[in-house]
């Protein structure tokens, strides 16, 4: 095997035990990698009756083949297993520097079991993994124990720390890396604190892998990193952020404004539209490991109720979900809960969600002041938000936070009002793109995808803006945003690419520029795989599958592939004013191509033989 | 060339069209805030077959052929393609994507236009209208 390990540490916590273990190299080969070779261990060894928080809970992190390589976007890696905040399965991709140091120390990946008797750090230096104790970290801030780890053990040493709300089990906990890249959705962090780890720290003696074809993936990275950096979104990133297109987004109708009940906010585009931060508070740009895009953003604003010193700034998702989604365009204040949701340890997309929809329940009176502690929810008040809802979401302090730390499902479950205007699938508060405006076949893939609502799990978001043609593979659509036309089609593809991208952990921003047959020889000449494109593709495919049939064990059925009834009414503003989206069209269209079942969900057993899946078709047929 | 019978015909349009776009506070507004001196290349077409608008310093210019300083961006595609690019027919970033646009230098500025192209269509069929070229107005 090469470039993959084939090693993997399965770390008992309650035990106190490590033991690392080899992987067939056919795990790898039918599942690529990162989430896809997550969801097949917890297929194989995950108890599908354990609660996500439980210590019998499976937590899996897992590189992909390209992981250490120096090509931009590879350095991503991912997390996964059962997500507290939805219940079923969950993946969440984290860019920054961990997967090439655990690439490099030798291993694929780590899965954790059980909970240690007192708070915790996992230390991995090559051979050395040991259980160490972290009892002085516990209850601090995510950026403070980030500093004092690199401290103790050194800069080059790479941390994933968890915040107090991890600890607090806040179902959309996060865990950060090196104090800024996130593994931000599906509540890892949670999973992290109910087994007593607050930390993971990892670090290599050297910096060597093995690939197949050194030499030609030597030129092929030397043609593939120029055409990533050069290319227009590249250099819209690099100068701007995630938020560049900010402006873009809004006059399509694609950025949500004040939980989902507008369209458009003209004054809020070049408020807070990334170009706006680049002038205001940048101070730098950072980047992952290897990557020569550098999408990240460092700020500081040096003055005002917001101010903050020079540190992470506000990904694009985290500028709407304190911006508009709950009614502001204080890009300062957008900086400043950003950096506070890192130290304390949450999702920005899933708080900013969770909030929003408790202002609206504020405003019809759906919750009052006997709910929240006599706190005011009021649109645009960020001054409340930063200062007593986010610290009280993190401690779960109160009522208020009590209500809120398990999310916009469970508040409204909790009060028994207010389903209609959450904004979610499967449980996953949406991302800051909505589909009405950005584009329709993102309502199907926000319901189809295992996870739940996500703009990253696939690129139908880029798809249909038409940032993706892969005509080797007969993906050629000229796809219109605001209509249902291919749309199902489209998916097929894109969902099994999203897989791909997952497995092999490779940014969207970078793999963008990737064509298929250099997607296919990056896979030949750096594992080894000998795919062919259309393997490659049933690969991804065989990803989506797997996931599916996992979340079919954790009782979903074909009724959670569904949005919300806020996500389903037509636009009152703005571009898409008026459409209605044809969801039930899409995905009842998407499921025949797909041959899933309408009522399981799952794709139907001669298709699980014909995708070399028969032995994982037993368990569901 | 399917809409133009020479290679000056479209300049003409085109340097036309910005010329009554300097004149529209909203879309003069919003050609300031790009701040850039872009050179609109379709010299696949002919030799002569590009033009230039400068926004810098919020002083708006447009004239045929290359521009004397060099361009902070440089948009490359058929006469065609650009009419069904201000005729707001093609999708911008799919053609990039395709490879039927090329752009060489920062795009950045060109996202603030982004919200104008519709108003800039409107303009374009009206411009279209008064130089006799009704037959190539795409619905």
């Amino acid at each position: 095997m090469k470039a993959n390990t084939g090693k993997i540490i399965d770390v008992d916590l309650s035990a106190g035990t490590v033991k690392v273990e080899q992987l067939p190299e056919e795990y790898y080969t039918k599942y690529i990698g990162g989430s896809g070779l997550a969801a097949k261990l917890f297929w194989e060894r995950g108890n599908f009756d354990a609660d996500a928080l439980s210590p019998e809970a499976m937590l899996l992190f897992m590189n992909g083949p390209f992981a250490g390589l120096k090509l931009s976007g590879a350095s991503r890696h991912s997390t996964a297993g059962r997500s507290p905040l939805t219940g079923g399965w969950g993946d969440s991709s984290c860019g920054g520097f961990l997967a090439p140091e655990l690439r490099y120390a030798g291993y694929d990946g780590f899965i954790l079991t059980g909970k240690a008797a007192q708070p915790s750090l996992l230390l991995i230096e090559d051979d050395k993994i040991e259980i160490l104790d972290a009892s002085e970290y516990w209850g601090q801030g995510a950026t403070q124990v980030t500093e004092s780890l690199k401290k103790r053990f050194g800069k080059a040493y790479r941390t994933l720390v968890i915040g107090p709300a991890g600890e607090n089990l806040v179902r959309y906990s996060i865990i950060l890396n090196e104090g800024h890249h996130a593994t931000g959705r599906a509540g890892f962090g949670a999973v992290m604190g109910s087994k007593n780890l607050k930390a993971i720290v990892v670090k290599a003696s050297k910096k060597k892998m093995e690939l197949v074809d050194p030499e030609r993936f030597e030129e092929l990275r030397k043609e593939l990193n120029p055409k990533i950096r050069e290319a227009l979104a590249s250099d819209v990133l690099h100068e701007n952020g995630t938020a560049a297109n900010l402006i873009g987004g809004m006059y399509a109708g694609d950025v949500p404004i004040r939980n989902w009940t507008s369209n458009f906010w003209e004054e809020a585009a070049d408020a807070l539209t990334g170009s706006t931060l680049t002038e205001t508070y940048l101070t730098k740009r950072g980047a992952c490991a290897y990557c020569n895009i550098a999408c990240k953003r460092i700020v500081e604003v040096k003055e005002g109720p917001w101010a903050i010193p020079e540190g992470p700034g506000p990904e694009y998702e985290t500028i709407v979900s304190f911006g508009t989604l709950i009614g502001s365009i204080d890009l300062a204040a957008t900086c400043k809960a950003g950096r506070l949701c890192n130290d304390l340890g949450i999702d920005t997309i899933s708080t900013g969600g969770t909030i929003a929809w408790a202002m609206e329940a504020f405003e019809k009176g759906d919750l009052t002041k006997d709910d929240t502690d006599g706190v005011e929810l009021n649109w645009g008040d960020l001054e409340t938000v930063i200062d007593v809802i986010l610290p009280k979401i993190a401690a779960r302090e109160g009522k208020l936070g009590e209500l809120l730390a398990n999310g916009s499902v469970a508040a409204s479950k909790k009060i028994g009002k207010g389903a209609d205007y959450t904004v979610h699938a499967k449980g996953l508060e949406a991302p800051m793109h909505d589909p009405r405006g950005g584009g329709h076949g993102m309502a199907l893939t926000y319901a189809v995808e295992a996870r739940g609502a996500c703009h990253v799990a696939d690129p139908m978001l880029f798809a249909e803006m038409g940032a993706r043609y892969y005509p080797e593979i007969g993906f050629e659509y000229e796809l219109e945003p605001r209509t249902d036309e291919n749309k199902a089609e489209a998916a097929v593809d894109m969902v099994a690419f999203g897989a791909i991208e997952n497995s092999a952990c490779f940014c969207q921003f970078a793999d963008a520029e990737v064509t298929i047959p250099e997607w296919v020889e990056l896979f030949n000449i750096v594992p080894g795989y000998e795919w062919d494109a259309e393997e490659m593709m049933r690969a991804g495919r065989r990803v989506f599958y797997l996931k599916r049939m996992i979340n079919y064990r954790f009782g979903r059925t074909a009724d959670d592939d569904k949005l919300t009834k806020r996500m389903l009414e037509p636009a009152t503003d703005g571009e898409p004013e008026g459409v209605e989206i044809n969801f039930e069209g899409m995905k009842q269209r998407f499921y025949e191509l797909m041959k899933i079942d309408p009522e399981k969900a799952i794709p139907v057993k001669e298709v699980l033989v014909e995708y070399d899946m028969a032995d994982e078709a037993g368990a569901v047929w | 060339m399917e809409y133009w019978k020479d290679e000056n015909e479209p300049i003409k349009m085109f340097v036309k069209l910005f010329e009554e776009g300097f004149k529209d506070a909203d879309l003069s507004g919003g050609l300031k805030k790009v701040n850039q001196l872009i050179w609109f290349d379709y010299t696949q077409d002919g030799p002569n077959c590009s033009f230039w608008v400068d926004c810098r310093g919020g002083d708006l210019k447009t004239g045929p052929g290359k521009p004397a300083d060099a361009p902070d961006l440089t948009m490359s595609l058929s006469a065609d393609d650009a009419h069904r690019s201000w005729s707001n027919k093609l999708n911008p970033v799919m053609a990039i994507t395709r490879k039927k646009i090329r752009v060489k230098g920062s795009a950045t500025g060109l996202l603030k236009l982004a919200p104008k192209l519709k108003k800039v269509a409107e303009l374009y069929v009206k411009v279209l209208k008064d130089e006799g070229k009704e037959g190539i107005i795409l619905k």
